[in-house]
């Protein structure tokens, strides 16, 4: 099987949302029970952000200009599935692992230890986090269970407009450029394909009607340089695997959206390190009153200071 | 709709107008863009920026309620501009036809001939043709119509033929194309711009852009909704539709029509079902007291004097022997006096049903498959109603906001006496079925799994009710027991209630080869393949003449798979997605309605490359099934002007006196308008229905001075029974809003997302604002007017998403020929809570 993609065209998206639902479908996503449990978000995108129990949704932003006199541009926010997975690389648990037959990041969350390094390595910011028994990552997968049964991914077969194709990645690029050329012709100037070289190469391929960041999309993508640090913490997981580990080979996330900062711990000397600077916040040596534990575990989403 | 969703992709210009379809018609989406790969452009005109919108190409705001001005202008522009397909114009509509001498329309009242201002109602003899000859049917043995007399049929005196004068040069004054051309000449690009609050530049655009279909080898598809139809003049809305793509020849091609985008998965099949005050199953008319009260009175007035409609007796005949079966002879008019007869007066419609619950003339009422205390406008007023009735039934899935009435917000339980009964039925999926989609296309749906509890699907609680109710009717008599015992309720495989051989009635069949109470082991059928088969002689039963043709295969009449409704060969043989052998489109399975109309008067195709039907000079090839006289007796008819054989000019009515609100579209402004009529003398329409009632509550722009319009999200659905108890659904569309535009939060000090109170005097609802660029206000006549959106999904019914109900605001007034209630542009204001 050769490289594998999913193309999302915003120019055939109506932002039905039958992707969001059919992911949660398939998946056996939760949504809230609660009565009116769900926030008022002033828009038609609902949730706002990705969370533990919603791994794909659409975004809506509008701005006014344009030959119609408004831009209403909709957006994928969803595991991007890139090449160098920077997510697979950090993960110590082996739980995100690159589907080989398709290239796509895939997720076994029976072996997610809870670290959460991946939410830090991801430069589209899309690792969430499930809780309950055991917090475990809950991302896209590329609905490679139902690839490998022959199957489109979950929101790639609910699509009525055809905005979400899969196939072959090269095809998809091919579409995708004919697509963008289609637009322009049609007076939409800043139509762009977005993938094809992004993180070694995206497979999730966009065709973006109003360009890069109109639709949410992040320009010229980084993993986070924290993944270098991997070559110091991984042979400590490595040697001692299970739950335990959570709590001495730990990353954690402060703030909301893209720009977190972000925090590492050293298992070796116990000191929790700024990823952005380098300096040590809290030295291992106890000198707070708060465990190493509560560090980690205040960081987490549901908790004070996580999202 | 005349075309089908597949057909869209043939468009060279899509023009959406009162409709939003991608969202709330997604698979529509998916044909508009294939058009679009193929370089057709797509209009969507709209009070607001909707999902359709930005997909589109061209996108014109739009005031609510001012779409008869649209195309009016339309009409002018197309006229002036020398843009309409002549030879289409000329020869298959009533453009040559000559009014009558006293036809006229007086812009100052803004009214047509005819008008009696006391009754509010027109007399249409002015609206009709001169008649230049008559001729009457031949019904002598080897005549034409030698079946009206034949043994069996009911009597009646047939029509005569009143062969209407024409002039084809359409020079004369009083023929049609001319009076046409002189109603529409104010609708000026100026007055219309003004009076639709659009800029003239843009208007102007979407004119040439539109009128560009009139090329002979071009097609327009026109794609509505409820925001055509849900007006006090929402069936002259739809006219208008009739008329622009009349003008540029865009009825019955592979990429024209006038397309209805149906709200429901089934609401096609409810229309079609009869489920309307005025209309029995197969749009027929009902009897009426005043007009129709005997079977020969039905025929006399009924029948047309020509083209196909001159069968209608074969059609009514068949259906009675369906209702009345055995009990159903000549003798005794095949049980037509047993039908209930439609009164002049109380008016039984929706809206008048509820005033005459409030009035405790109707006290018992059986709601089934709809939720009145949610939908129907002015719906406070309905829930008072309710509660002054003795019984109320239910028949839904879940506990809607009808089926617990007495518990919304503003009601007082202890002061209601209602006795209410609710019935669990099943949901789409929990039964075995037939569903119609917007294009006509009959297919049969299998059960996917068992009803829950108690649940039944609807004909198995039709059963109970009905054999208990014939039961007692038997045992004690009645007032009038003979409609009840006689009725024909015999659809059982094997002892037990089945859809199965309603499908054979609704087919049509030889009564006596048939047995609709059957045994697997050994069904006996004579089902028709055609309605041509049906006789007006108690020989053949139908229920629904325009679905023979569905279910005929007497080889297996148990099994849907091997049924035209259950074919899914998807082919596609021309190209054109006509797909003829998936499922099945009534009437005889024909895709494009009108298709005599894809070619010239020599039968050769507007357009090479999208042949429906084509005359070869021998005989006719039919790429679609032929709507029109293809042979006759045998031999093929060769082309002539009769490409609308369903009515009995058999040339489409540009011009038509059958309205009852005006021969020809008249922009008048809604019942509550934040702006001057600037069209005519008249303000509203002459002929609105229910403004009398004082339920009504009429608003005035002094006190409430905002437009709104009400509109689904594609998230939920109606009001949100289903929906809002998918809590996937809720999280992405979690609470009801009102959209708009900066400038109005401004000037009410209203931020996004916040909560605003939405009132008139018929009621108030709380919902949060969203404040958006995608909606601007409008210049109407040189002052601001501000518009809203609201959506109306949500109630206090349901254990996870409840809301206001949105439609305690619109007004309970209707459209005079099919009094459907004004939702789509009404008064409100707005403050901030």
């Amino acid at each position: 099987m050769s490289d594998k993609a999913i193309l999302f065209d915003t120019s055939r998206c109506s932002a039905c949302r039958g992707c969001q639902v059919a992911c949660k479908c398939w998946n056996d996503l939760p949504s809230t029970l609660e009565k009116n449990g769900n926030p008022p978000t002033g828009s038609y995108q609902s949730p706002m952000d990705l969370n533990g129990d919603t791994r794909i949704l659409i975004s809506f932003n509008e701005e006014a200009g344009g030959s119609k006199g408004v831009k209403w541009a909709f957006g994928r926010r969803s595991c991007q599935h890139c090449t160098d997975a920077a997510c697979a690389t950090i993960c110590p648990a082996g739980a995100i692992t690159k589907h080989e037959a398709t290239g796509l990041v895939t997720v076994d969350d029976s072996k997610c230890i809870g670290c959460q390094y991946c939410s830090t390595a991801c430069p589209f910011d899309v690792p969430r986090y499930q809780e309950g028994l055991r917090t475990t990552v809950n991302k896209c997968t590329g609905c490679v269970d139902r690839i490998e049964q022959g199957l489109e991914p979950a929101c790639v077969t609910t699509c009525q407009p055809d905005a979400l194709v899969f196939g072959d990645r090269d095809e998809m690029i091919a579409l995708a450029h004919e697509r963008a050329d289609f637009l322009k012709a049609r007076g939409y100037e800043d139509a762009v394909v977005y993938g094809e070289d992004e993180m070694g190469g995206l497979h999730v391929i966009q065709v973006l009607k109003y360009g890069v960041a109109a639709h949410g999309q992040v320009e010229n993508p980084q993993a986070n340089p924290v993944v270098g640090l991997t070559q110091i913490m991984k042979p400590v997981t490595g040697a001692v695997t299970g739950l335990t580990v959570a709590g001495l080979a730990a990353m954690f996330v402060l703030g909301i959206g893209y720009k977190r900062d972000k925090l590492a711990y050293n298992p070796e000397t116990e000191d929790t390190i700024s990823v952005d600077t380098g300096q040590v916040v809290k030295h291992g040596d106890g000198q707070d009153e708060e465990t190493v534990m509560e560090h980690i575990t205040e960081n987490l989403p549901g908790k004070k200071g996580g999202n | 709709m005349t075309n089908h969703y597949c057909d869209m992709q043939n468009a060279d210009v899509i023009m959406t107008i009162g409709s939003n379809n991608v969202e709330n018609h997604p698979v529509s989406s998916k044909w508009v863009q294939k058009a679009l790969d193929r370089g057709a452009t797509w209009i969507v005109v709209d009070p607001r920026y909707t999902r359709s919108a930005e997909m589109a190409d061209i996108y014109c705001p739009i005031r609510s309620g001012t779409d008869i001005a649209f195309y009016g202008g339309l009409f002018n522009y197309i006229i002036e501009h020398d843009l309409w397909q002549h030879e289409y114009v000329l020869n298959y509509t009533n453009a040559s036809y000559l009014l009558d001498e006293q036809y006229s329309f007086d812009v100052n009242e803004g009214i047509f001939s005819g008008f009696n201002e006391e009754t509010a109602t027109y007399d249409n003899h002015s609206w009709h043709y001169q008649v230049e000859s008559t001729k009457t049917w031949d019904t002598s043995e080897g005549g034409a119509y030698a079946w009206a007399a034949a043994p069996g049929v009911p009597e009646f005196t047939p029509p005569t033929v009143e062969v209407p004068k024409r002039d084809m040069t359409l020079q004369d004054p009083m023929c049609v194309f001319q009076q046409m051309k002189k109603h529409y000449s104010r609708y000026d690009l100026d007055t219309v711009s003004s009076v639709c609050g659009m800029d003239k530049d843009l208007l102007e655009k979407v004119y040439a852009t539109y009128a560009s279909t009139g090329a002979p080898d071009k097609s327009g598809t026109i794609l509505y909704a409820l925001g055509q139809t849900q007006h006090t003049y929402g069936a002259q809305n739809c006219r208008s539709m009739g008329i622009l793509q009349l003008l540029l020849g865009n009825v019955g091609v592979a990429g024209g029509g006038v397309n209805a985008l149906r709200g429901e998965p089934n609401v096609q099949g409810a229309t079609d079902m009869g489920m309307l005050v005025a209309n029995q199953p197969g749009y027929l008319n009902w009897p009426t007291e005043y007009g129709t009260p005997s079977l020969r009175k039905w025929c006399e007035k009924e029948t047309y004097s020509d083209g196909y409609y001159t069968n209608k007796p074969k059609f009514v005949v068949s259906a009675l022997k369906e209702w009345f079966g055995d009990a159903a002879t000549v003798d005794n008019d095949y049980g037509y006096d047993w039908w209930p007869k439609v009164p002049k007066s109380p008016d039984y419609s929706i809206i008048g049903s509820f005033e005459l619950m409030s009035q405790g003339v109707i006290k018992g009422y059986f709601n089934w498959g709809m939720n009145p205390c949610h939908s129907a406008p002015n719906a406070s007023n309905v829930r008072k109603a309710m509660a002054n009735l003795d019984w109320l039934v239910v028949a839904d899935w879940v506990e809607t906001e009808s089926a617990c009435f007495w518990k919304a917000p503003d009601m007082n339980p202890a002061d209601i006496d209602t006795t209410v009964y609710f019935l669990p039925a099943a949901l789409i999926y929990e039964k075995p079925g037939i569903i119609l989609n917007s294009g006509r296309w009959l297919q049969w749906r299998y059960q996917a799994v068992e009803p829950w509890d108690e649940a039944k699907p609807d004909y198995e609680i039709c059963d109970v009710l009905w054999t208990a109710i014939v039961d007692l009717y038997k045992k004690e008599g009645g007032v009038a027991p003979e409609p009840i015992v006689n009725t024909k309720w015999d659809y059982y495989v094997d002892g037990k209630i089945d859809p199965r051989p309603v499908a054979w009635a609704l087919n049509g069949y030889v009564y006596d080869g048939t047995e609709c109470d059957t045994t697997s082991a050994a069904p006996k059928t004579e089902l028709l393949s055609s309605f041509a088969n049906l006789k007006a002689d108690g020989s053949t039963a139908c229920g629904m003449w325009i679905y023979t043709g569905f279910w005929a295969n007497n080889d297996a009449p148990l099994d849907p798979a091997e049924q035209a409704v259950g074919s899914r060969v998807a082919d596609d043989p021309t190209g054109l997605g006509l797909h003829p052998k998936w499922s099945f489109a009534w009437p005889l399975n024909r895709r494009i309605i009108y298709n005599r109309a894809s070619a010239d008067m020599q039968g050769k195709p507007w357009n090479p490359d999208r042949v429906l039907v084509e005359w070869t000079g021998e005989k006719w090839v039919q790429n679609d099934v032929g709507d029109f006289v293809a042979v006759s007796n045998g031999t093929p008819v060769p082309p002539n002007d009769k490409a609308f054989m369903m009515l009995w000019e058999q040339n489409a009515r540009l011009e038509s006196y059958g309205m009852g609100d005006g021969p020809l579209p008249e922009h008048y402004e809604p019942f509550e308008s934040p702006s001057d009529n600037q069209m005519n003398g008249r303000q509203n329409s002459p002929c609105v229905r229910f403004a009398e009632f004082e339920s009504v509550k009429r608003g005035d722009r002094s006190e409430f001075p905002i437009a709104v319009t009400t509109y689904s999200v594609t998230e939920h659905w109606q009001t949100g029974g289903q929906t809002r108890t998918c809590p996937a659904l809720n999280e992405a569309m979690p609470q009801q809003f009102v959209e708009m535009s900066l400038e109005l939060a401004e000037e009410k000090g209203i931020k996004n997302g916040e909560k605003v109170r939405v009132r008139n005097n018929r009621g108030e609802v709380e919902v949060m604002a969203l404040v958006t660029p995608r909606f601007k206000p409008f210049t109407v006549n040189g002052e601001t007017v501000h518009q809203v959106g609201m959506t109306h999904h949500f109630g206090w019914a349901g254990e996870y998403a409840t809301g206001d109900i949105v439609n305690d605001l619109p007004p309970n007034v209707g459209d005079p020929n099919c009094w459907v209630p004004e939702y789509k542009a009404f008064l409100v204001d707005i403050e901030k809570i």
